[in-house]
């Protein structure tokens, strides 16, 4: 690729012009996609915290479980290795004066989620008005020891141990017994999760079972968000295409004579062809490159409350994604080039 | 033996009242060892017959053939092949790659013919045409006549069979002209190729073997 290392040192204006545009349509990528998955985490990381895959809620609540209360009868005829969730949204204080909105989760302490919990620091424990809780109280000030005092009740929830990733729709989760959130809900069960996915003979009428990952898709406010932003990084993929096409597009223009006058001499269309895609990747790679590296800088001098992940499949994802893009945008140019006449341009 | 042969050649550009006869009925032959020089006023048909002996453009009517085989039942890739080892194209612009040094122009050549011809070759070519000190510098650095002759030496580079060049001389003041054709001339000789050139340059006709004329596409042998 002799032509196309030369001619890239030779402009290094143009071609770091065009890396330019590919590097910060990337970063915006990078950061766009980080804050997507960021954002759905925190909607959904205590769910896939559970590992588990199907959700039998009420009929009437349309997937959500804050709507959905199940009738003892239809808990009962459920099979029993099911966990039993409650669902409580509230404001917790400290005594110390600090403040957290949180969803409350009652489950038992036999049930395979709870046995699942990964904890931090302090102990898996819920007993006696105990909890476990996200570790966003942690990062927050919050102490093991600490007394949660709920609002609008007089309940007192000693916090035991902190768990990781325990997000529910963008609030730190709170996992007590069902006893302990009994006074709140008036032991309503809103849910039963199971690790398996239930025959259809075996949910009661009146109920529904969904997968986690439509349950997941149904938590308010999570797919209307997603598709926002599935709109915004598909448009950034048209428009690194059209940038691409339209720069590599002058730039053969301005070089056809020249590449008529090598197909003359004998260079096969090949060749130049494979020498304009050979461009287009090595611009986007480097472009990609130093946007991963800008991005991930970025991500970690944001500060914490900005829910940006940058990982692995997010980087790979857009990396390939753009150099595709950039491979699409020499169609046009490589068109050109097959179409070049050398007879045209000696013509005189 | 490599020989060059039009055969009732015609070439007409466009249709109905546009139509143009460019070349009117070409017959033409060119055998090794020989310096063939092509003289006309300017739009006569020159670079159409050049291009057309190179397999640039297809003639309406009639064939060419190059060492025996007709250029137009070639394939693309195979005319791609033969403009690559066995023709020499020294045209009227645009020869040289403008982001490539000189010396780059004759790497470039050795990467697609996947050869390592010597630099002593190279070095040699480029004394003989006077442009040894260039071989750094790139193309918007040179005079159009250092120009020409670097695409003179590019195209003597790959040792071709043929040899066409379309005003080789056109940026040349006659002492350079002289020489550049002496060269052309020495290599027909001693290495036995077909070099035909085209200009308008008449100082030039005395040191070919042979001389056509081209007047309005219809060509004749005048000397
Ligand atoms: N693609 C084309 N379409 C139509 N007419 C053409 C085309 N190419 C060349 N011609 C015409 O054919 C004639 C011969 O052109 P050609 O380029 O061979 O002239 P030339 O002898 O090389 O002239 P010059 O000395 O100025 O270079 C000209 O009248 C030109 O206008
Ligand atoms: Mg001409």
């Amino acid at each position: 690729m002799f032509l196309a290392i030369k001619e890239m040192l030779h402009e290094k204006l143009r071609y770091s012009l065009i890396v330019a545009l590919i590097f910060l349509v990337s970063y915006l990528l990078i950061i766009l996609t980080g804050l997507a998955t960021g954002l759905a985490n925190l909607n959904k990381a205590a769910i896939n915290e559970w590992d588990a895959s199907s959700i039998v809620l009420n009929s009437d609540s349309e997937g959500r479980l804050q709507q959905s209360f199940l009738s003892q009868d239809e808990v009962a005829s459920l099979p029993n290795n099911g966990t039993r969730i409650s669902q409580y949204s509230t404001l917790v204080k400290s005594e110390n004066g600090l403040k957290e909105n949180t969803q409350l989760v009652g489950l038992d302490s036999k049930s395979f989620i709870f046995k699942k919990l990964k904890i931090t620091s302090g102990s898996k424990n819920i007993r006696n008005n105990a909890g476990v809780v996200s570790d966003k109280f942690k990062s927050d000030g919050f102490q093991i020891g600490d007394h949660l005092l709920v609002a609008n009740s007089s309940l007192r929830i000693k916090i035991t141990g902190f768990t990781p990733r325990a997000t529910l729709s963008a609030l730190p989760v709170v996992y007590i017994s069902p006893d302990t959130i009994q006074p709140l809900n008036k032991g309503v069960t809103n849910a039963v999760v199971f690790r398996n996915k239930l025959k259809n003979s075996k949910i009661p009428k009146g109920t529904n079972q969904l997968s986690i990952s439509s349950f997941i898709k149904k938590l308010p406010g999570y797919s209307a968000q997603q598709l926002t932003f599935d709109f915004m990084i598909a448009f950034l993929y048209i428009i690194i295409l059209i940038v691409i096409s339209i720069f590599l597009y002058i730039l053969t223009v301005q070089k056809l004579p020249n590449l008529g006058v090598l197909k003359a001499q004998g260079v096969s269309t090949q060749y130049l062809i494979l020498s304009t895609l050979f461009q287009s990747f090595i611009i986007s790679v480097i472009g990609v490159i130093i946007a991963i590296i800008l991005g991930e800088i970025t991500a970690i001098t944001l500060p914490s409350e900005v829910p940006i992940v940058i990982d692995k499949s997010n980087i790979i994802v857009t990396g390939i994604g753009i150099i595709i893009m950039s491979l699409l945008g020499a169609l046009i140019p490589i068109r050109q080039i097959a179409k070049v006449d050398p007879y045209k341009i000696i013509g005189g | 033996m490599s020989n060059l042969i039009f055969e009732s050649v015609t070439k007409v550009f466009g249709e109905g009242s546009s139509k143009y006869v460019a070349l009117e009925n070409i017959n033409f032959k060119a055998e090794s060892g020989q310096l063939i020089l092509v003289v006309g006023p300017s739009g006569s048909g020159k670079t159409t017959f050049l291009t057309i002996a190179g397999g640039l453009q297809t003639p309406t009517e009639g064939d060419v053939k190059i060492n025996d085989s007709t250029i137009k039942s070639l394939s693309e890739k195979q005319q791609t092949k033969l403009r690559l080892e066995k023709i020499g194209f020294v045209l009227q612009s645009y020869n040289l790659v403008p982001f490539l040094t000189v010396e780059e122009q004759f790497k470039l050549v050795d990467k697609l013919k996947k050869q390592n011809l010597t630099e002593q070759k190279m070095h040699e070519l480029l004394s003989d045409l006077g442009l040894l000190e260039l071989l750094k510098k790139y193309p918007n650095q040179l005079s159009g006549g250092q120009k020409q002759r670097v695409a003179i030496a590019r195209a003597l580079y790959t040792d071709p069979d043929y040899i066409l060049a379309d005003e080789p001389t056109a940026a040349l003041d006659t002492d350079r002209s002289m020489k550049v054709i002496e060269l052309l001339r020495d290599l027909a000789h001693k290495r036995n190729k077909i070099i035909i050139v085209v200009t308008h340059d008449l100082r030039l006709k005395n040191t070919a073997d042979k001389v056509y004329q081209i007047i309005d596409g219809k060509m004749q042998m005048i000397n």
